[in-house]
């Protein structure tokens, strides 16, 4: 095992050593690493990225963001990406009909778990695709008698940025206010319908907050008032039930990437009784049967039908323990910190999140001191601006609780000793930072930080 | 015909399954092998029925052929830094 090993890094070493060799002062200098850094250099051991030296890999807790793909996932794929690799649309051999077989079974696995029809599954490239064909296309397809849309301020940007778009175009749409809890008011949310409004979307569970809506009650008013319930449902699929008909759900996101499959691939539930029809955004093929053309992936769709079956094998455990150790978490830093606040629900919540703020801390040093540990703020698609995040700021959370929040996402290969490390390293960083911080000495000298008159400038 | 795993043969796959989790080079998905392996046995232990207790004996057979599999393309892959968790405390 060691000689194989051994060799098996020969061809590296000996192209390190016929690379020019970096001169010392460069490698000190980190400016130099970034500039030109190749992707093989984020392979070398101790390792510097983006200016961070980091001793190893980090603990992986940014669970919302992605999720490592489950090794019998990977097995159950590899074969589609070596002999198997005909196109699932080829009707003439042997390569097109296994394929489709593999497509067609993977497509009844996904239906299964949220307890659909195959026939209502299509798949896609993700769920932002989904949420794009869905908020646009149903919106298109009826343009003559709907013309209004309702949905909240705590949605995707993927969702919220549809809904703009509809909006260039003419459409008309409300966006509800979340209580300080994160959910949303379902009485508020029946007056908001009207005649022609002609769809309700509303996220399953937030990708930030990780809340989970009262999605049965909306079904209900939905289905009461004639209206397609749209749910993006990408952080939840395989971590609470789904149930497509107890819930009324008219059209449903998901995306394999969030339960350990492989990222590029989603599907979308369309509703076949009583029917909810979509106008395509692509033209092409006709694939998918024209609701999605291009061809269907089978490897990434074999993926998603494995990670799919495997969550509905595995949720009441994974679930367990995701609270235990979401409980674990909580108490370890509420332990040793003060002055930390849950954001969002905690009763209604799906226990492999948990997005906390430290107050007097300053979120952006606290999330570069946590370097050993992989978190987000929250959302991965707004944690490159320095903006609190929007859907904080609907919850009502002050500005600059909103700054100091980190996300912490716990998985179905998350450790205890990994929650430990995690609450060990968070509470001596946010002890560091206090203990440079005028403000927390003030708050602890009695001060009311608000009544504070700070000099204009 | 359903027949149930003898005692031996049950203990032997429990027994594989640690050994092939011992082998993956990633520190998480070894420890979610060992973890769920050992969580396993303990819950089917009260299994009674013998169709059940095949399916599961059926099921932790083919799992091992799966780890099997995934601890050669793990270590093809391995990066070569490792995990923080592997790491001692500065």
């Amino acid at each position: 095992m060691a000689l194989s090993r051994r060799l098996l890094l020969l061809p590296l070493l000996l192209r390190r050593g016929s690379t020019p060799s970096v001169s010392p002062a460069r490698a000190l200098s980190t400016a130099a690493v970034t500039a030109d850094a190749p992707a093989a250099a984020a392979e070398e051991e101790a390792m510097t990225i983006k200016g961070v030296r980091i001793s190893g890999r980090p603990l992986y807790m940014d669970m919302q963001a992605t999720t490592p793909v489950d090794p019998r996932v990977l097995d159950a794929m590899l074969p589609f990406y070596l002999s198997r690799y005909g196109n699932p649309h080829s009707r003439t051999h042997l390569y097109g009909w296994e394929s489709d077989a593999a497509v067609e079974e993977a497509r009844a696995r996904v239906a299964s778990l949220v307890g659909a029809d195959p026939r209502e599954i299509f798949f896609t490239s993700g769920a932002t695709e989904c949420n794009n064909i869905a908020v646009k296309g149903v919106m298109r397809f009826y343009r003559d008698r709907r013309r209004h849309v309702v949905t909240t301020q705590t949605e995707h940007k993927c969702v919220l940025d549809s809904c703009r778009y509809l909006q260039q175009e003419g459409f008309e749409v409300t966006y509800l206010p979340v209580r300080p809890d994160g959910l949303v008011d379902v009485a508020q949310l029946a007056d908001a319908i009207r005649p022609d409004t002609g769809l309700v979307s509303v996220m399953a569970v937030n990708n930030e907050i990780g809340v989970v809506q009262p999605l049965e009650e909306i079904g209900r008013i939905c289905r009461e008032k004639g209206v397609p319930f749209h749910t993006d449902a990408a952080q939840a699929l395989g971590k609470i039930p789904i149930d497509v008909n107890q819930m009324g759900i008219g059209l449903m996101s998901l995306s394999a990437h969030k339960i350990y499959g492989p990222k590029g691939v989603g599907a979308l539930y369309l509703r076949r009784r009583p029917r909810i029809r979509v106008e395509p955004q692509m033209s092409g093929g006709g694939q998918e049967r024209g609701i999605r053309s291009g061809t269907v992936p089978t490897p990434l769709v074999v993926g998603f039908g494995a990670a799919c079956e495997i969550a509905a094998k595995e949720m009441d455990y994974d679930h367990r323990r995701a609270s235990v150790l979401q409980q674990r978490l909580l108490d370890g830093i509420r332990g040793q910190v003060d002055d930390v606040v849950i954001n969002g629900s905690m009763e209604h919540r799906y226990p492999g999140n948990l997005n906390l703020s430290f107050a007097y801390v300053e979120g952006e040093s606290l999330l570069m001191g946590l370097k050993e540990v992989a978190v987000s703020s929250g959302s991965a698609c707004t944690s490159a601006s320095l903006e609190p995040s929007y859907v904080l700021r609907a919850l009502g959370v002050e500005e600059d609780m909103a700054h100091t929040s980190i996300r912490f996402g716990i998985g179905r290969f998350t450790t205890e000793e990994e929650v430990d490390r995690a609450i060990e390293l968070t509470v001596h960083q946010v002890k560091k930072l206090r203990d440079m911080s005028p403000l927390y000495e003030m708050a602890k000298a009695g001060i009311d930080l608000k009544s504070i008159q700070w000099a204009q400038h | 015909m359903v027949v149930a795993p003898t005692r031996a043969e049950a203990l032997s796959l429990f027994r594989s399954l640690l050994r092939t989790a011992r082998q993956f080079s990633d520190y998480n998905i070894r420890e979610y092998t060992r973890r769920r392996a050992a969580d396993a046995f303990r819950e089917n232990r009260a299994l009674g029925d013998v169709a059940a207790v095949a399916a599961a004996f059926a099921d932790g057979k083919k799992l091992l052929e799966v780890a099997k599999r995934q601890v050669v393309v793990y270590s093809l892959y391995a990066p070569k830094a490792k995990s923080i968790m592997e790491m001692k405390l500065q």
